[in-house]
């Protein structure tokens, strides 16, 4: 009966798997017509990344599909609004999405501020689809990026620039057209100049870091700045940046701090206190980008000077002075270090050439994300433990200091040698310690700081001690 | 062209197979013996449910079991024992709240149903642990004798699990199947999720069932009579995998002639071919099948026939049914092969292509393309999408976005999927992924990242996974 029994299931099993091949087959042929539909729209594509121009529409899908696929890594969100009402869109990559993990720093990529250098948009879409991929590949050092760093990526800080630059008709667009927001402000220049304030207080004395407190009050009641430039200055503040790349076009190097010549006059290589670290950090850049590294590249325009570019970099004031610039803003209002990236000399060049800039620029990005696992980083807490936010961390020889986040953190970042660094926080005694730094990863270091009444009343209870033993002995 | 015999092979070893109730059903013969050891003592109601329930349980208990395999005779053992405790359990709570004195009797019940053979006529010199395991085939059948479904086998699968308390259990015949070939990674997976929600519903159900009084045999039943016809496509896939994985272990065991031990680890063996000489149709497809390639196939149809032969053989000996009569079937089946085989070949030119392509093909027929296909349907014709921002644009957008969205959802369930696998985790994940992007969703709305409508994409993409 079992028997029986078996050779019917058995019977009825293969039955059915006859049924489910032919099944298949059937639903095979479906497949044609669908994917004759999606021609137009995945032009290049390669694994979820199609290598086209995508508008405001296409952009944010692009993101929200990324978001689909990784949604236990990533996270959409929104730091304000073009002048037009465009959503400035970022995407969050990180193990925890929307939370900052003490000790974990933080990245941002900005494309797209000049409208019409679309390549740094589009560069940064790729990225985004990029790290999400293979994340779920199981590529290991994408794993390790995202779980130990949290990576913003804004493709465009300018859509309404874009959109008037893409609606152009024909492949040559022009140098102007959408370059700057829809007010007709050019955001790179729109941001407060610090590089003047510091300027006057290195000839006069006065800090450079950290310049214009009360930044936020300033910002809302300044009306010269761009809703764009805002939304950018509030999102500064509110996290505790390490690192950072501004995506351009026109040109091909990375260009670093200070943007603005210390003179005034048109060219003149002005370094700031931690030029030796920018040229590394622009290097860890440019060297992974064949043609930007390429010594014997002849110059984008017959006419470029560009005598300045050493490896694919360049001082920014050296190359061409520029005030008020986000990457210099960044230097001297918060603790980021931001790099601008010249990424093609063709400000929008034609779609077909987009899949040939990723793969050019591909380990670039990611060699650079990398780069925000060095120096030194640790935490500041007081001697009970907890932590002490805001405390200045200062390294001897580097005049420029940084300070810890909320949480204590901080993330201090050196080329290789060996520093003395120091932490201190105002109502308690500072401490160094001498740390010696490799190329990479970056070397924890911790302080306990104790606070003055603290310290007071040890003095306190010494004194005590010494009279108490002073009395006795001579009573004695 | 391995490929497609084999297919072919398996098609016609369907038709055929499924031509089966030609053949002299030996059920009424066990029915006979139900009815009679029924009739034949006079016992309380409630006696008899549970007795029925036990014996259901037994059936139910490994499925994957048939054809009387006995190289798990020790893990029945121990699932009788758990079942038979579990039984007690029941059966003592059940009499806590009836009048005492049942508890001797119910207690007795449950022991002696153990010793019960279903069918008198097996050997009764035999030790009872066989009989269990002869009991087993009988699991194929309800109570009421109707063959079981796709679906049944799922349920079955999945109290098997749950009685064992070990999904260890699932683990191990998918790990079969898969090697076999008979199923896929993606049909393991469907196969995985559809247990799952059976025992979901099992968990709920006995936990609903302990708080009153149940009518066990009636809401057994209940789910059985449940056959939902889309889900048969993957089971029974499971089916003729477990059966031809069993019955490897069966022939192991159960058959004295010299070098059976040596059958499972030969992969063409003269022995194999032995048994097959007396189906010179079979045989010769065999043959036939020669590259490296179609090595794991031949393998597979060796199997499948030497299940049948078992089976057939295994019938002779008990009794079921007579020495001419399985002869007989033996050529049917062979001539049927032989007869198909011609058919099938003159229609495999069209075929060949889809042949390729049935995994993902049938992955896709799952849910992303059905809902695909409604989305499509939805949102109308489509055309070729223009960067002029032209109405036509809208057209296609929302498709395409829409597939944009149904892939990238895809593959995050794909993800999740493998993810949770590595990390031995049940596949409750996927509710509360949905849930966190319902709710994420609604507040991308809010900030203005998705518009309402993508939004109720994305989320009935969801709810229909």
């Amino acid at each position: 009966m079992g028997v029986r029994g078996g050779c019917t299931l058995l019977a009825l099993g293969a039955a059915l798997t006859a049924c489910a091949w032919l099944l298949g087959s059937a639903a095979a042929d479906g497949e044609p017509g669908a994917a004759g539909m999606r021609r137009r729209r995945r032009l290049h594509q390669e694994d979820g990344i199609s290598f086209e121009y995508h508008r405001y529409p296409e952009l944010r899908e692009a993101l929200v599909s990324v978001w689909l696929q990784c949604p236990s890594v990533s996270r959409i969100y929104t730091v304000g609004r073009s002048f037009e009402g465009r959503e400035l869109l970022v995407i969050e990559l990180s193990d925890n999405p929307g939370e900052h993990e003490p000790g974990e720093p933080e990245f941002k990529y900005i494309g797209n501020m000049h409208g019409n250098e679309a390549v740094g948009r589009e560069l940064l879409i790729f990225l985004a689809q990029y790290l999400c991929n293979e994340y779920q590949k199981g590529n290991e050092t994408v794993i390790n990026l995202i779980h130990n760093t949290r990576i913003h990526i804004m493709p465009s800080l300018n859509p309404d620039g874009f959109e008037k630059a893409a609606s152009q008709p024909g492949e040559l667009k022009d140098w102007f057209v959408g370059r700057s927001n829809a007010q007709g402000i050019d955001l790179n220049r729109n941001f407060p100049d610090l590089d003047r304030i510091v300027y006057v207080n290195e000839r006069e004395g006065g800090p450079n870091n950290h310049l214009l407190k009360n930044m936020k009050k300033i910002v809302d009641q300044n009306t010269k700045l761009a809703p764009e430039t805002k939304a950018v200055i509030h999102w500064i503040m509110d996290i505790p940046f390490v690192l950072s790349a501004n995506l351009h076009g026109g040109d091909l190097v990375a260009n670093y701090p200070y943007d603005e010549t210390r003179s005034g006059s048109a060219h003149e290589y002005s370094p700031c206190p931690d030029d030796a670290t920018f040229q590394s950090l622009a290097r860890g850049y440019s060297s992974f980008n064949p043609a930007m590294s390429d010594p014997n590249r002849p110059p984008c325009r017959k006419n470029d000077d560009d005598s300045s570019f050493v490896d694919g970099t360049t001082n920014g004031g050296a190359w061409y002075s520029v005030p008020g610039g986000m990457q210099d803003f960044n230097y001297l209002s918060s603790n980021c270090f931001e790099i601008t990236v010249e990424l093609s000399c063709d400000k929008f060049p034609p779609e077909e050439t987009l899949k040939s800039y990723w793969e050019d620029n591909k380990n670039s990005l990611m060699n650079y994300l990398e780069q925000i696992h060095r120096g030194v980083k640790g935490f500041v807490r007081d001697l009970q433990g907890k932590p002490i936010a805001n405390a200045t961390i200062s390294v001897e020889g580097i005049d420029h200091d940084i300070t810890t986040a909320k949480d204590g953190d901080y993330w201090r970042l050196l080329v290789p040698g060996n520093y003395r660094l120091t932490a201190s926080a105002p109502g308690y005694l500072a401490i160094t310690k001498k740390v010696a730094v490799p190329y990479s990863p970056a070397v924890g270091v911790d302080f306990e700081l104790e606070s003055l009444s603290e310290r007071k009343e040890e003095e306190k209870e010494e004194l005590m001690e010494w009279w108490k033993m002073m009395s006795e002995t001579l009573n004695f | 062209m391995g490929l497609l015999q084999m297919g072919t092979m398996i098609q016609v070893l369907a038709l055929v197979l499924s031509q089966i109730h030609a053949f002299p059903k030996p059920e009424g013969i066990q029915d006979k013996s139900l009815h009679n050891r029924e009739l034949s003592v006079e016992r309380p109601l409630k006696e008899q449910i549970a007795e029925a329930e036990t014996d259901q349980i037994l059936k139910i208990a490994p499925p994957e079991n048939k054809a009387g395999e006995r190289n798990y005779s020790s893990d029945n053992l121990n699932l009788l024992k758990a079942i038979g405790e579990k039984e007690k359990k029941e059966k003592e709570r059940k009499s806590l709240q009836n009048s005492p004195h049942n508890k001797k009797l119910i207690m007795e019940e449950v022991d002696s149903t153990k010793n019960r053979r279903l069918v008198d006529d097996y050997d009764s010199t035999k030790s009872g642990l066989e009989n269990k395991s002869q009991d087993d085939p009988d699991g194929l059948h309800q109570l009421d004798g109707t063959p079981l479904t796709a679906e049944d086998i799922v349920q079955k699968i999945a109290t098997r699990i749950y009685e064992e308390n070990d999904r260890g259990v699932f683990d191990k015949i998918v790990s079969k199947l898969l090697n076999l070939g008979l199923i896929t990674e993606s049909q393991a997976n469907t196969l995985e999720d559809e247990v799952a929600e059976v025992l979901q519903k099992l968990i709920s159900k006995e936990a609903r069932n302990n708080e009153e009084e149940p009518d066990y045999p009636s809401s057994r039943t209940e789910n059985y009579a449940e056959n939902l016809p889309e889900k048969t496509t993957i089971k029974p896939a499971i089916q003729g995998g477990l059966t031809n994985g069993e019955s490897d272990d069966t022939v192991h065991k159960t058959w004295t002639i010299p070098n059976t031990l040596e059958r499972r680890n030969k992969l063409y063996t003269e022995d194999n071919f032995d048994d097959l000489q007396y189906f010179p149709n079979f045989y010769a497809l065999l043959k036939s099948i020669d590259s490296e390639k179609e090595a794991k196939e031949k393998e597979t149809l060796i199997t499948i026939m030497k299940t049948l032969i078992d089976f057939v053989k295994m019938m002779v000996k008990y009794g079921t049914i007579s020495p001419e009569e399985g002869v007989s079937y033996l050529e049917n089946l062979d001539a049927t092969i032989a007869l198909q085989t011609k058919n099938k070949l003159d229609k495999n030119a069209a075929d060949n292509k889809n042949r390729f392509i049935p995994d993902k093909s049938h992955e896709e027929a799952d849910s992303t393309k059905e809902e695909a296909a409604k989305m499509e349907k939805e949102y109308g014709t489509q055309k070729d999408s223009t960067k002029d921002g032209s109405n036509t644009e809208k057209n296609e957008e929302p498709k395409g976005k829409t597939e944009a969205y149904l892939e990238a959802i895809r593959k995050n369930i794909e993800w999740l999927k493998k993810h949770d696998k590595q990390g031995n985790k049940e596949d409750y994940d996927l509710s509360k992924m949905k849930d966190f992007i319902n709710q994420q969703a609604d507040i991308y709305v809010e900030k203005g990242i998705l518009d309402e409508q993508e939004a109720e994409t994305i989320k009935r993409i969801y709810s229909s996974l």
